[in-house]
């Protein structure tokens, strides 16, 4: 079977081997171990061996790495109890061993079948995060799937360390659905594909700093991104919480009132919008990089 | 939900050493997951278990399997089905897929 080198076309298990050093993944709670959703069968909905988590142990770069894949296409790789209490784990070990945690994103959030618990799973992943970046231990999200990160993985991967997006990837808290269910088709047309990308799309949060890299949609160049990523850590200070502070707030002040992205992207030094939009990953990074003066939070690891 | 197991006569198929399981496919619309784990009780048989989110469909299930099974070496192999509505040319080509991913070198 051949195989693709597109991320968002390989699956979770394909992403996860070909982004690591070759024959070093070792998967933890692979799917003949059956630790599944004990919820989803009480209302019909039918379970799968892994719960929608791929998680591991594999070299980057011939350095040791924790890794989490989700699978956007089982219950659009939401986060149940089992899902949650897996990507807690692999967080938690990260935190204990200093071993970066390298999460691939694809989620629409909690997995609403499953209520308080699908919940209380994404908080503790969150919590988890921090107690990586309080020793310093790299927190990477890749963002380039499908389905994107919504809802609590949205949260979730704003709280890591980094965030790799792809041209491909989006990144919010309410999904486009959501958002026009709540405001009407007028405010948010979840069907305009431009708009959505305009508004949760990598380039849009590459532009305001949301991702921290912009990278082609290849396991090549997520994976090259990746191992210059590694040793470094984005330290929760004072200094750099107040800092972001002041940026949310500046953002807010500019772009609060807003009604079109592409006004943020002319804002933001984007002249030739078409162009832009057209651009590759790496062109879109080159067009931005004399005109937006990106706040660089990284310090090199103690 | 449709529950059931039931096992097919089939060819023994020597199962490398480098692999513990092999699985095809996602539980996902129009879609099912296929693991493969191996069963050493029953060399000259393929023993499925399914789980189905749509009922009524048991006879195309056991078409398709014994199809599988007399198709292909997979006797002492043990399958293991997710099932959301997948149509029986999906459940052939995800059963193939696992076969191949067993008897492939890389994953």
């Amino acid at each position: 079977m051949s195989r693709s080198s597109l991320y968002h076309e390989q699956t979770a298990r394909q992403r996860l081997s070909s982004l690591v050093d070759p024959d070093t993944f070792r998967e933890f709670l692979p799917p003949p171990e059956r630790v599944m959703s004990p919820y989803l069968p009480h209302l019909d909905v039918p379970v799968s061996f892994d719960d929608g988590l791929v998680t591991g142990r594999a070299a980057l770069d011939g350095k040791p790495v924790y890794l989490a894949a989700q699978v956007g296409q089982f219950v659009g790789g939401s986060v149940g109890e089992v899902h949650g209490a897996k990507l807690t784990g692999i967080l938690k070990a990260s935190a204990r061993d200093s071993i970066p945690c390298i999460i691939l994103v694809e989620s629409g959030g909690v997995r609403l079948h499953e209520g308080s618990s699908g919940e209380i799973g994404i908080s503790e992943a969150m919590r988890a995060v921090f107690e990586c970046r309080a020793k310093r231990v790299p927190t990477i999200a890749v963002i380039g799937a499908d389905i994107g990160a919504y809802g609590g993985m949205g949260i979730l991967s704003a709280c890591c360390d980094f965030r790799i997006m792809t041209e491909h990837g989006r990144l919010g808290i309410s999904g486009p659905i959501v958002i026009e269910k709540w405001m009407g088709k007028q405010a948010y047309d979840s069907s305009n594909r431009s708009l959505i990308w305009k508004t949760s799309g990598g380039k849009t949060k590459y532009l305001l700093n949301d991702a921290n890299v912009l990278t082609h949609d290849d396991v090549t160049s997520i994976g090259g991104a990746l191992k210059k990523l590694l040793s470094k850590s984005s330290p929760i200070t004072l200094k750099t919480v107040k800092t972001r502070q002041h940026e949310l707030e500046s953002r807010l002040t500019r772009f609060g009132s807003t009604t079109c992205a592409e006004e943020i992207w002319n804002s933001l030094g984007i002249k030739d919008i078409k162009a832009a939009s057209l651009a590759s990953a790496p062109e879109f990074v080159a067009m931005t990089k004399s005109k937006h003066a990106k706040a660089k939070p990284e310090t090199k690891k103690k | 939900m449709e529950k059931f197991a039931k096992s097919f006569p089939s060819k023994p198929l020597s199962w490398p050493r480098s692999k513990k399981w092999a699985l095809a496919g996602v539980v996902g619309s129009g879609n099912l997951e296929v693991l493969f784990e191996p069963n050493t009780k029953s060399p000259d048989k393929m023993e499925c278990h399914v789980e189905s989110s749509i009922p009524g469909y048991k006879d195309s299930w056991l078409a398709a399997l014994e199809d599988f099974a007399s198709n292909y070496s997979v006797g002492g192999v043990k399958v293991g089905i997710h099932d959301q509505g997948a149509d029986p040319i999906v459940v052939t080509l995800r059963l193939r897929q696992a076969y191949d991913h067993l008897i492939q070198k890389t994953p």
